[in-house]
């Protein structure tokens, strides 16, 4: 690779260089069969295959899920009993809940990411730990565990709106300032 | 439109979830993807880059063709990996596409990844579909890079539209615009 012109971040420039690259990976993938400007795709039949894969994964999603709630649980039971580690333990919630977040859509289940997505906005200032906060992660854990355990994927139909519903309710009851 | 083979790639994938470094390569894998190696941060990731430089039969990859890689990792994020690709001097390939799988959706997000020089975004939760589409991108609509004094990485624009005048705008003339074939 000739790259010795782009060597360290401050390296001088005469304004704006632009580097042109041969489009090797083009050529790898159509064995240099297509012209420039041609364009090639992915064939159904891998996309299908790749789909039965994802499909067979999504299947062992449940479990997997499993032990990231626990882990939750986990956390939430060392905010109760060592409140002097509390905030960490809320900033560990905050990342499990991010991974969740990305993860509950892709496998079919939304209302996981939507859970996920709820506790990583209300767990995003690990240094305002309350009582209150501790509470509504507890909140948070209850749906997901009741999502897994009844096996409630797409969009839930009627419980998945119950679910959300007490969800929705709970940040309202542990948000307001008369909370206690 | 003729379909790709993609027996002869090597995708490097990082991710620090288990579930999802196996989904993401056995996804690749079903497309059609030869090679496929994953690791579990940027740190793991940047020594395997240079492990493919100093021995690729150790590495079981003559060379890395794109890179897969998650935001947010512990201890070293996307970010960091995606900076030292484009910006370390011992970078064995700065031009390399990088996607830049995450779950954060906002666009002053996207704008910080674009700005470190990440090639496409793939946003979490993506579909089988969504990750194949952004292998084509990578392959049907590459880039040219561009470095100024303040960036180098993909060029960000895209479409090749009028610019607006503008004080901020990079500046275009014969004069200042260097060009380089590699």
């Amino acid at each position: 690779m000739s790259d010795a012109a782009v060597e360290g971040k401050t390296a001088k420039v005469p304004g704006v260089r632009f580097y042109v690259i041969r489009n090797i990976l083009k050529d790898k993938a159509s064995g240099g069969s297509l012209a420039p400007g041609d364009k090639g795709g992915i064939s159904v039949e891998a996309i299908q295959a790749a789909e039965a894969e994802f499909n067979k994964m999504a299947e062992d999603y449940p479990d997997w899920v499993k032990s990231l709630i626990e882990e939750l649980f986990e956390n939430y039971r060392r905010c109760i009993d060592t409140p002097e580690i509390r905030h960490e333990k809320v900033a560990v919630i905050h990342e499990i809940a991010h991974d969740m977040k990305g993860q509950g859509g892709t496998f079919g289940y939304p209302l996981i990411t939507n859970f996920g997505e709820s506790l990583y906005k209300c767990t995003h200032k690990s240094e305002q730990a309350s009582d209150n906060l501790v509470e509504l992660i507890k909140a948070h854990i209850d749906g997901m565990k009741a999502v897994i355990s009844g096996r409630v994927s797409g969009d839930g139909g009627d419980i998945g709106q119950e679910l959300l519903e007490s969800l929705e309710h709970a940040i309202k009851k542990y948000s307001s300032p008369d909370a206690d | 439109m003729a379909d790709y083979d993609f027996g002869l790639f090597s995708c490097l994938v990082a991710d620090d979830s288990a579930y999802m470094r196996t989904l993401m390569s056995a996804s690749l894998r079903a497309i059609g993807v030869g090679n496929v190696k994953t690791v579990d941060d940027g740190s793991a990731g940047i020594d395997f880059l240079q492990l493919v430089q100093s021995d690729p039969m150790k590495a079981g990859m003559q060379n890395v063709d794109i890179i897969f890689s998650n935001w947010q990792m512990h201890p070293v994020d996307g970010m960091m990996l995606l900076r030292w690709v484009r910006r370390h001097k011992e970078s064995p390939n700065r031009f390399i596409p990088f996607v830049m799988v995450t779950g954060y959706a906002d666009k002053e997000k996207v704008r910080e990844a674009r700005a470190m020089g990440a090639t496409e975004m793939l946003a979490k939760p993506f579909s089988v579909v969504n990750l194949g589409q952004r292998l084509l991108q990578v392959v049907n609509r590459p880039r040219k890079f561009v470095h100024t004094s303040k960036y180098f990485g993909p060029d960000r624009r895209r479409n090749q539209r009028e610019i607006p005048p503008g004080k901020c705008r990079r500046k275009i003339d014969e004069r200042n615009v260097e060009v380089v074939h590699v």
